[in-house]
């Protein structure tokens, strides 16, 4: 039986009407054709498919579409403004900080909410799998933005 | 280095804005109107005989488009390794048996997943189990169950299709399970025993071990009604994909097109087609709509090859000082249901130890042996990795017992600048020695070696490739002058995570001598760029590259030419810098790029400049019309195969709890040789991330089978290193410049894996004090050895 999910989705309004076994990111993925967030092993395991809701980092996978339900929801594509990279995306392309790129987006979302709530990290990200695994750098470019940001 | 403005650089990625904003499109974003989803329907038997299929109740579903198994496709066969000795042996379903649980025996396109996954379920098939073996050394013991009896080709072989001239296909009939063998010799390896103060024997084992790209597998294929074939795919080189869903969909090359997409990891994992590929591509050719494949991990894990699993028993002579004298090698490669690239693999694990170690005589004896098991395929350096763990393991332990220092033992026999290999190969640079010292000095090897309580030290070295004159055999490049006086380039190169068209714009600039945005390059698009080696065979830099440094000398020279016609000017006295063409004699007469594509259109009969560049890989091997000249032999050994080879020593600093058997990893020192970097960065990355997962297959990556079944097929079960996982690791670039490579490069994108995997594997047994000769070595395994020491 479909049900409705009212959720907010980098700033926009979202209805939609929706199967109670639909994941948040087959409805980012494929209801809004929000292809950033990524499925990489679909049990939570890896990070991929990080997202930010309400604040706090989740693998969107395992999270269904119906708990989103009045949520706001930031994903990799509203971390720029217009043409402005966000400070981390910058810190990632300055630091090399990724190589296929398939789980950056994953790993800046969770990147985004680790730094919002510890500005002086030393390290974070324990939950992203990264079989490039440019883990340093990806280090690297966290903690530089960290720093930079709040200096 | 100095001498250089944009190689060497460690400039960003180009398209680094494009990933960060997850605005790189992948294949598995591809959306198209009207796209089906298909889903495989897979053999829970390791060995059965299929004795029919109904897949009635399946097609009457509603929102089922097509359903296909064994028996709609028949004996369409394909593989990495198609030649007349070893024949394709698999086909994209199984037709009348199958022969390993997770082998494809039926497939349903739907409108939804959830429709195509239901109509699986109502799929029958009838199966007869038959009896299977999964033991490589008891399937080539007589008797056992046979798995292949033979292969029968009812096409050519993709080797005549390529022209190579050889015998016909002909029926491989398999006796014993043994799908294929080599033997290699040289010198005398009687004598070279019989001169040896100390011989050792030893056996070890490798596990398979998972790519684990980020990506799973995809495949999106859109036939259009006029004939031609769309595909995007996870890949690694789009002529190996277009070559065979072209031969097995029988139409012609040039009406395939594998588009340009980002490609979330590849690894050695998604070179070559697979069945799921053709699948899609085939239910795109009956239905008429777009298709796409996703495969679960589950499925990626159980249903696609992992890296080979090999038995290696080695045999060693030394002299008491630690110069070898002889070392034979009977190589077991368990590959599982299907060949693939066994015989390729069988040969590389020879041919890249031999850069590294001059032995006199040597005879390397390999088996491919056929078990009831997921076939395996290449992994990132091939078969290297696992010799290499033999290899220096033995090192390390006949330095122990005779009392030999490592260090010295290895220089002692390493081979030298100039050296000509066996096969004809030549070392035009060769860096392993600085690679040794500098990184023995930086671990501090002398100050530590011996002097820590359950801490070690361990070496490892390797050797790869830069680039084979196998299929596609050479890459080619364009570049084209634009109204505004920028460039654009055309590479067949593939974007799996080696930044190709960053260091691609920055051979063309280095040559142009321009600003690197004055090259917009366009990369992997079959129907767009020249034919391509693609990247595997760790060819990009070495030949690709060059194939865009040769392009960009092409069209700087075309330019000057015109220049110095319209300007009247000799051409000596022109000098290109910054987008400029500047005459010394008068720099106020410079044109700009820009007026030079107004000139040719102009001034030139509406010439458009276009430079081309192309390379052969190993121009001294080639073959024309039933002759041939020197080609390598993947059975024998004998014949040349590369232009130059990449070089890595790595050095490994670890620390064991004797109670809990857990490894700690202090530091990792990998010193390369790389040849000229051609962007700094991206080859730190590539050194840190074979790092990080050699970290992984010596600590706990094992694709592990038990009766046939792979049982841990997901990440949670398959553990892969995670950012605490990762110690401190150095990367030390040796001076080194390859007189072949484009500015002095070669190759690094796949060596320094196993290098880190002797390295680490090594300076555990040294902490323990006792040798384990399997991998991974896991906690329960150290605290098994270290048992066994004690009792
Ligand atoms: S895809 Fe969601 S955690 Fe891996």
């Amino acid at each position: 039986m479909k049900r409705s999910v009212l959720l907010v989705v980098n700033g926009d309004k979202h209805e939609m009407f929706i199967e109670p076994n639909l994941t948040l990111l087959g409805l980012l993925r494929e209801n809004l054709n929000l292809k950033g967030a990524k499925e990489a092993c679909g049990i939570g395991a890896c990070g991929a498919c990080t997202v930010i809701m309400d604040g706090k980092p989740v693998n969107a996978c395992i999270v269904l579409a119906v708990e989103a339900e009045g949520k706001e929801i930031e994903t990799i594509e509203g971390l720029a403004e217009g043409n402005d990279l966000h400070p981390l995306q910058r810190s990632f392309v300055d630091h090399h900080s990724f190589q296929c790129g398939f789980c950056t987006p994953g790993t800046i979302m969770t990147a985004k909410a680790f730094l919002n709530r510890n500005p002086k990290p030393s390290r974070g990200c324990q939950g992203n799998v990264n079989s490039h695994t440019l883990m340093t750098t990806i280090f690297q470019g966290v903690n530089k933005r960290g720093v930079a940001d709040h200096e | 280095m100095s001498e250089f403005r944009y190689v060497t650089k460690g400039i960003n990625r180009t398209d680094g804005e494009l990933i960060v904003t997850g605005r790189a499109m992948y294949a598995c974003d591809m959306e198209l109107p009207g796209m089906l989803v298909a889903k495989i329907l897979r053999s829970p038997y390791s060995h059965a005989r299929i004795k029919g299929i109904n897949t009635d109740k399946a097609k009457g579903l509603e929102g089922v488009k097509a359903v296909i198994s064994g028996a709609d496709i028949g004996y369409r066969r394909f593989s990495f390794i198609d030649t007349p000795a070893f024949p394709a042996d698999q086909t994209p379903l199984a037709v009348d048996k199958v022969r390993f649980a997770g082998e494809e025996v039926a497939a349903v396109a739907a409108v939804n997943e959830e429709i195509a996954a239901k109509a699986l379920d109502l799929i029958e098939v009838e199966y007869e189990e038959l009896p299977s073996v999964f033991d490589p050394e008891e399937a080539m013991k007589e008797g056992a169950p046979a798995i292949h009896e033979i292969v029968k080709p009812n096409t050519t072989t993709a080797w005549e299709d390529f022209g190579v001239p050889s015998s016909k296909s002909r029926p491989y009939k398999t006796v014993n399970n043994i799908s294929n063998k080599n033997l290699i010799q040289y010198g005398n390896i009687e004598k070279g025993f019989e001169e040896a103060e100390y011989i050792r024997e030893d056996r070890f084992e490798i596990p398979s071990t998972s790519h684990v790209a980020m990506e799973p597998h995809v495949a999106v294929a859109s036939f259009q009604p006029t004939g031609k074939l769309d595909v995007w795919l996870t890949h690694m080189g789009y002529e190996h994909k277009r070559f065979w869903l072209a031969k097995l969909l029988d139409i012609p090359i040039s009406k395939v097109r594998v588009h340009k997409t980002y490609v979330g990891g590849a690894f050695g994992g998604k070179i070559s087609i697979f069945p799921f590929e053709f699948i899609a591509a085939y239910f795109s050719r009956v239905t008429l709509r777009p298709v796409k494949i996703i495969l679960p991990r589950e499925e990626v894990f159980a249903g696609c090859p992992p890296s080979r699993r090999m038995i290696v028993y080695l045999k060693t002579g030394v002299k008491k000082h630690g110069r070898i004298t002889a070392q034979q090698v009977k190589l077991i490669d368990d590959v599982g249901a299907y060949r693939r690239s066994s015989p390729t693999a069988l040969y590389l694990a020879h041919f890249f130890r031999n850069p590294i170690y001059s032995i006199p005589s040597i005879k390397h004896e390999g088996y491919g042996v056929y078990t009831n098991k997921l076939y395996t395929s290449a992994k990132r350096g091939h078969s290297l990795s696992q010799m290499v763990f033999a290899v220096e393991a033995q090192l390390d332990m006949i330095c122990d017992e005779l009392g030999l220092d490592k260090v010295e033992m290895r220089f002692k026999n390493f081979r030298k600048k100039g050296d000509t290999l066996p096969n004809g190969d030549k070392l035009r640079s060769y860096g392993l020695p600085e690679c040794l010292k500098e990184a023995a000095e930086k671990i501090g090897w002398e100050e530590k070696y011996g002097k820590e309580k359950f801490r070690g030290l361990g070496i490892g070295t390797a050797s790869m490739f830069s680039g084979a004159h196998n299929f596609p055999f050479s890459s080619a490049a364009m570049i084209r002058l634009n109204h505004d006086g920028r460039m654009i380039l055309y590479t067949g190169q593939t974007e799996f995570g080696i930044g190709v068209d960053t260091v691609m714009a920055q051979i063309a600039s280095e040559v142009l001598n321009c600003p690197l945005d004055y090259i917009v390059v366009n990369s992997g698009d079959s129907e767009v760029s020249p034919h391509d080696l693609g990247n595997w065979l760790s060819g990009g830099i070495f030949v690709s590259g060059e194939a865009v440094r040769r392009a960009a000398l092409d069209l700087r020279d075309q330019m000057l030419k015109h220049a110095a016609t319209g300007l009247d000017i000799p051409i000596e006295d022109l000098e290109m810098k910054g987008g400029w063409i500047i005459p010394g004699s008068d720099k106020s007469k410079r044109l700009s790029f820009s007026d030079m594509s107004r000139y040719g259109i102009q001034m030139a009969g509406g010439d458009p400049f276009i430079g081309k560049g192309y390379v052969k890989c190993v121009p001294e091997v080639h073959f024309w019309k039933g002759k041939y000249n020197k080609t390598a032999s993947l059975s024998s050994g004998k014949g040349r195969f590369t232009e130059a080879y990449g070089l890595t020593l790595a050095i490994a600093h670890v620390e064991v709890n004797p109670e809990t058997g857990e490894v700690h990893i202090l530091e990792i020192v990998i010193a390369d040789d790389c040849g000229t970097p051609i962007n700094i960065k991206s080859v730190e990355g590539q050194i840190m991330s074979q790092a990080v997962m050699g970290i992984g297959d010596v600590l706990y990556e094992e694709v592990r089978i038990s009766n046939g079944i792979v049982m841990n097929p997901n990440l949670l079960d398959y553990r892969v290193p995670t950012a605490n996982d990762i110690p401190k690791i150095s990367s030390i670039i040796v001076d080194s410049y390859e007189p072949n490579g484009p500015f002095g490069a070669k190759e690094v994108g796949e060596s320094p894996r196993a290098a880190v995997i002797s390295a680490i594997s090594n300076a555990i047994c040294n902490a323990i004090g006792e040798r384990i000769y399997d991998l991974p070595m896991t906690s329960d395994r150290i605290k098994r050895a270290l048992r066994s020491k004690s009792t």
